[in-house]
């Protein structure tokens, strides 16, 4: 049995519309229920607020091990950033509270997170998560410099240089270069009281729970921030005052990603929804065009003007 | 449409968009675009200074604020009023609104002139512009990052399928301009033609695409978009917003340009367009409004701060500029109809900037205000636009006008102008009026 073209189309029609629903629908909802992968080798970093003294050896360590100039543009004599900057992928803070409430030093730096917000809105992957350590590292060959980064991380981590033809977007990269080598990021080899340590994820939680649990009600919630938050991360917090005073905010449980983008990502899976959606409309705009065409000749018929289409 | 009725007997108190006719008369050159280009220099020599210095010097951009006006307003504002090609198209093409046809020219072309510089300011805005060429990898994009999806789609849609719809003026004009081209100029056509459904279907999935895209740019701000804009109906609403808008451009415009070239208006048109912007704006505020009735967002707005105030100025200038097009069509009356498109999309353009910008607190202290180069280069690239416009309605069959404009013109060129060579539409071959029998040959 022969079948006409307009036939053929419609019975491709009618199997490729619920293929791409399910494609669309279907596949992501499998997906979203499975938990984010730790990377197999993931390392990182465990800061405890309540050991810190404050002495900023490792914004020194940090300078020296990425070889950054040291920022001396606040009185320009001493190596003394306010904030992370173009310069300084690693700073100590101070939070003290008005009422003279505890106070607590923070250290940040970039957090590693498991579903990284700034690698998902990266067009080109110029943040990238190294699939084995699980460092997010900046490749300046791929990076347009478009600043999504520094829009999209919950922390507020990536900082852009302003100045200059050339901008760089400065991070904490775990030190990546000096991993190769054997050796341990800048901050943790510096750290005099241990309150920032290295070491694998798994390892670093164990410590962290044997310290709540040693510690009781030294902890915050008792709880070590970054084993779940944001989906996990792989630079783990432990502290005295609220997470959020240390600029930590609550973000549950689920990644930024995961949690905004699950309909984006729903509808671009495989592509197959905007492919059936284009063959329906190249189909009804054929039909539009035959007929525009024949109302233009006739009107070029009745006008004798040449048909503008 | 009325039946064949002769040209002749047309009601000359009911004037019909039947052709695309040029602005003829008038020079391009003027005081206003003398000012224009003066601007677009400005905008370039500043430009060169911001390749050399880098965004800072040049820019109130910071750290907290990491976009300035040249992505916000430049990309997305203005490629949103530059969606014509989009939401006109799809009302003429694919649900066959017959009288949106006389609008498409000039949906095509604010549309290709939007994108075009929007694109260019873009390059601009990036850090590091040289490492663009990663798009043409395509294993190398990140398909999942909004951005990546603006960023291409939005380049190959301004490159391929908006740039060749806009190709049937120029050949028109070069197919009158010598009639030694004829030939060439109708193959040409005719390739065209056979390709047209694929570039018009692709010039509305990838507008649609990108629209909603930059909607889902801000999705990953999270909570530090005002609970007012920030909703997962996001990519929609920006979509829709994009919708009103540009119909607002292209209808509104054109009412502009009859107004300052003295042309007629023709009211059947105008209506149905301002009819399907009626729709577009209340099914886009009520979904708006429920949106943040269900979120529950709706005591901010009724909070005293800069963030209410910016919501209740978007929407009562999106609903006035409603009701305004509603009331214009009951009376036929150009007037209000202006105003409502004025203010819908001004509405529209508030809308499409605050999550970026004036809803976004990344932290308490921070602020953000364009520094005086950067708005001297968002003018310059926004004026660049408006230049391309106005060369092309003056040389390109663009505004839609009586057939009696097609006459004028005709008669104007050939008895009061014919010393006219290159700037006229006509130059070797006829003048309008005996041509049927060269093109009924095809």
């Amino acid at each position: 049995m022969a079948i006409t073209r307009r036939e053929l189309f419609t019975r491709v029609g009618k199997g490729a519309v619920p293929a791409a629903v399910a494609a669309t629908v279907g596949v992501d909802t499998l997906q979203a229920a499975e938990p984010i992968p730790v990377p197999s080798a993931a390392v990182g970093l465990l800061y405890d607020a309540t050991i810190c003294i404050g002495c900023k050896a490792c914004v020194a360590a940090c300078a020296e091990a990425n070889d950054t100039p040291a920022d001396t543009r606040r009185d320009f004599l001493h190596q003394a950033p306010t904030d992370l900057n173009d310069v300084t992928r690693n700073i100590i803070k101070l939070y003290k509270p008005e009422d003279g409430s505890e106070f607590s030093f923070v250290k940040r730096q970039c957090m590693h997170c498991l579903d990284p917000a700034c690698a998902a809105g990266c067009p080109f992957q110029a943040l990238h998560k190294d699939p084995e350590t699980g460092v997010i590292g900046w490749t300046p060959e791929k990076c347009i410099g478009c600043r999504y980064c520094t829009i999209t991380c919950p922390y507020h981590i990536p900082r852009f240089q302003w100045a200059g033809f050339n901008p760089r977007v400065t991070k904490c990269e775990l030190c990546r270069h000096r991993l190769e080598q054997g050796l341990k990021p800048g901050c943790t080899s510096v750290c005099p009281t241990g309150a920032v340590i290295f070491g694998p994820r798994p390892v670093l939680l164990l410590e962290g729970k044997r310290r709540i649990q040693s510690n009781p009600g030294r902890y915050y919630q008792d709880r070590i921030y970054g084993e779940h938050d944001n989906g996990g991360t792989q630079a783990l917090y432990l502290s005295h005052v609220a997470f959020e005073k240390l600029g930590l905010p609550e973000l549950g449980p689920e990644s930024v990603p995961a949690r905004t983008l699950r309909w984006q990502r729903r509808f671009y899976q495989y592509f197959a929804l905007p492919a059936v959606l284009y063959a329906g409309l190249v189909q009804v705009i054929r039909k539009s065009i035959k007929g525009h065409e024949e109302e233009a000749h006739e009107r070029e018929k009745r006008t004798g003007l040449r048909a503008q289409l | 449409m009325s039946s064949a009725t002769p040209a002749t007997t047309q009601n000359q108190s009911k004037p019909r968009w039947e052709r695309y006719v040029p602005v003829y008369g008038f020079p391009v050159v003027n005081s206003f675009f003398v000012v224009l280009s003066l601007l677009v220099i400005v905008a370039f020599v500043l430009t060169a200074y911001r390749e050399l210095a880098g965004l800072g010097p040049v820019s109130g951009m910071n750290d907290a604020y990491g976009w300035g006006i040249w992505k916000t307003f430049n990309v997305m504002v203005l490629t949103a009023l530059g969606s014509g090609a989009f939401a006109v198209g799809i009302a003429a093409w694919v649900f066959r609104r017959k009288r949106m046809h006389s609008l498409m020219r000039m949906a095509l072309l604010t549309s290709f002139l939007a994108y075009a510089c929007g694109l260019l300011l873009l390059g601009i805005d990036a850090g590091r512009p040289w490492n663009f060429y990663w798009m043409v990898f395509p294993w190398k994009w990140n398909l999942h990052s909004p951005l990546a999806e603006v960023a291409i789609c939005m380049s190959i849609y301004a490159m391929i399928p908006l740039a060749v719809e806009n190709i049937p003026p120029v050949l028109e004009r070069l197919w009158y301009f010598d009639s030694r081209l004829r030939p060439v100029v109708t193959i040409i056509e005719r390739r065209l033609h056979y390709f047209f459904p694929w570039i018009i279907a692709a010039a509305y999935l990838l507008p649609g695409m990108h629209q909603s895209s930059l909607g889902a740019l801000m999705l990953l701000a999270g909570e530090r978009v005002h609970p007012l804009w920030q909703t997962p109906w996001l990519p929609l609403l920006y979509l829709g917003a994009a919708s009103f808008m540009s119909f607002g451009c292209v209808a509104g415009t054109t009412m502009l340009c009859c107004l300052v070239w003295k042309r007629a208006m023709d009211m059947e048109v105008l209506d149905e367009a301002a009819r399907i912007t009626a729709w577009l704006i209340f099914g886009w505020l009520g979904l708006r409004l429920l949106d943040i009735l269900f979120r529950g967002a709706l005591g901010t707005a009724f909070h005293f701060d800069r963030f209410a105030a910016v919501f209740w100025l978007e929407t009562l200038s999106i609903a006035i500029g409603g009701w305004l097009l509603v009331r214009s069509l009951r009376f036929h009356d150009p007037q209000p109809m202006f105003v409502g498109y004025v203010l819908s999309s001004a509405g529209g353009m508030i809308y499409r900037f605050s999550p970026t910008t004036l809803a976004f607190r990344p932290n308490p202290e921070a602020l953000y205000f364009p520094a005086t180069i950067e708005i001297l280069v968002s003018l310059g690239f926004i004026s660049l636009g408006v230049l391309g416009f106005l060369i092309a309605v003056k040389r390109l069959a663009i505004l839609p006008a009586p057939l009696q404009e097609w006459y004028d013109m005709a008669s104007y060129f050939r008895f009061r102008r014919p010393y006219i060579r290159w700037t006229g539409y006509f130059k070797f071959g006829f003048f309008g009026e005996e041509e049927s029998e060269a093109s009924g040959s095809d």
